[in-house]
């Protein structure tokens, strides 16, 4: 049991345990830590595939959709051989094949403002690899009532983005960038305006980078900072964002004080399944 | 109480001279508060005025006295510009995530022709200065 790890666990992290900055202190606060991932797709497939990896002892994955080919470019916690199953399903699996030694929590459910906060309260971090605005204010809004840091990652096309939302007048949240969604139909999913396929991979693996920060106290987390990546012109640009006074969840007099399920694009309900996610509806990326 | 063979105060002397004007820690381990071994530690901060034991060693040496049977007497580190005491930067950065009830040993080189040593035990952010004898 040296330094309070069994040999098996020193075997599996001994090259973080070796790690100064993160050592044997950082490896036990990772294992003790609990982090969910809202999606299995894009960016959640590497950001929860680092996180088992890293030995987030407890990692959750939600998501509702099933495993389609067209996922299979980009979504790699899936393989052929999953098409059709539950993605959740099969990211359990996956995660489970890379790190057998942690908790894998699978939600096969769409988040909504009535399962919203029972299914985010026992987490310390929130991973946001939605990509869909719904889901993404529903995210921001209850991380924000229940004082969870999230982490943030959107990917368009070439052009990815990522920040950490650490709720406090010290650093904003998602609404004091963007007070309201915008319109159903202005603005395309990945289904109707495509995405490079490499692009998840880096944002999500920074988003696992940035969960893994917080929870080791490592380095300074993008809290008040939107990191933007260019893969064409393989640039990334960090632009400071401020907390707003008057954003409507997180400032001095909040107007929106309790979940709200936007419209779904597409003419979908609140609560009605897409048939399939080429029609932009699905939870991820 | 922590009783102290001058042969352990000349080996962390001879390793806190090594490495000034850096700041050199290392771990005191023996049985039943009787040391018995002094590891001289790389300082993973390379810094004069903090320490933090380089991990891929403290993992080498953990392991050396889980064969061994021993336990952690103290922690170990110089300051090379100011006295014996816990600072707030000890106090903040101290590695007592492992060691909970640790005691410190910290030694002054101000004057480097006559080191200061003084022993401390850390509880809940607090420093209290306990005896130390060298036999």
């Amino acid at each position: 049991m040296s330094l309070g790890f069994t040999e098996a666990q020193v075997q599996r992290y001994a090259r973080h345990i070796i790690l100064p900055g993160i050592g044997g202190e950082g490896q036990r606060k990772l294992l003790d830590s609990k982090v969910l991932c809202i999606g299995a797709g894009g960016l959640g497939s590497p950001a929860a595939m680092y996180m088992a990896a890293a030995g987030v002892g407890t990692l959750g994955i939600l998501d509702f959709d099933k495993v389609d080919e067209s996922n299979l470019q980009r979504q790699i916690i899936h393989s052929t051989a999953d098409i059709g199953r539950p993605k959740v399903e099969s990211a359990t699996d996956r995660l489970r094949a890379i790190n057998p030694t942690i908790d894998v929590v699978p939600y096969d459910t769409i988040l909504t403002s009535d399962n919203a906060f029972e299914i985010l309260e026992p987490w310390d971090v929130v991973v946001d690899g939605t990509d869909n605005f719904p889901v993404r204010y529903l995210v921001n809004d209850a991380t924000q009532m229940l004082g969870k840091p999230l982490v943030y990652g959107s990917i368009y096309q070439f052009d990815g983005q990522a920040t950490v939302f650490m709720p406090g007048q010290d650093a904003p949240c998602y609404r004091c960038l963007f007070p309201q969604p915008p319109p159903p139909g202005t603005v395309p999913s990945c289904a109707e305006g495509g995405v490079f396929g490499v692009l998840p991979g880096i944002v999500g693996s920074i988003q696992a980078t940035e969960a893994i920060k917080l929870i080791t106290g490592l380095g300074e987390p993008l809290i008040g900072k939107l990191l933007i990546f260019d893969a064409l012109a393989m640039e990334f640009t960090t632009v400071k964002i401020r907390w707003d006074a008057d954003c409507p969840v997180c400032g001095k007099e909040p107007t929106v004080t309790e979940l709200i399920d936007y419209d779904w694009f597409c003419g979908l309900t609140p609560g009605q399944v897409p048939p399939e996610a080429e029609h932009g509806v699905s939870t991820t990326a | 109480m922590i009783e102290l063979d001058r042969g352990f105060l000349d080996e962390m002397v001879e390793h806190g001279l090594a490495v000034f004007p850096n700041e050199a820690c290392g771990l005191l381990a023996g049985k039943e508060d009787r040391p018995i071994k002094f590891f001289p530690m790389r300082n993973a901060d390379a810094s004069s005025d903090r320490f933090s034991l380089d991990p891929g060693e403290h993992l080498i040496v953990a392991r050396e006295m889980d064969q061994e049977g021993w336990e952690l007497l103290a922690i170990f580190h110089t300051h090379t510009h100011s006295g014996s005491y816990m600072s707030d930067t000890d106090l903040k950065h101290a590695p007592t995530w492992y060691y909970p009830e640790a005691r410190y040993l910290v030694m002054s080189l101000l004057d480097r022709s006559d080191p200061l040593v003084k022993a401390f035990r850390v509880v809940d952010g607090i420093a209290t200065e306990e005896e130390l004898v060298i036999a």
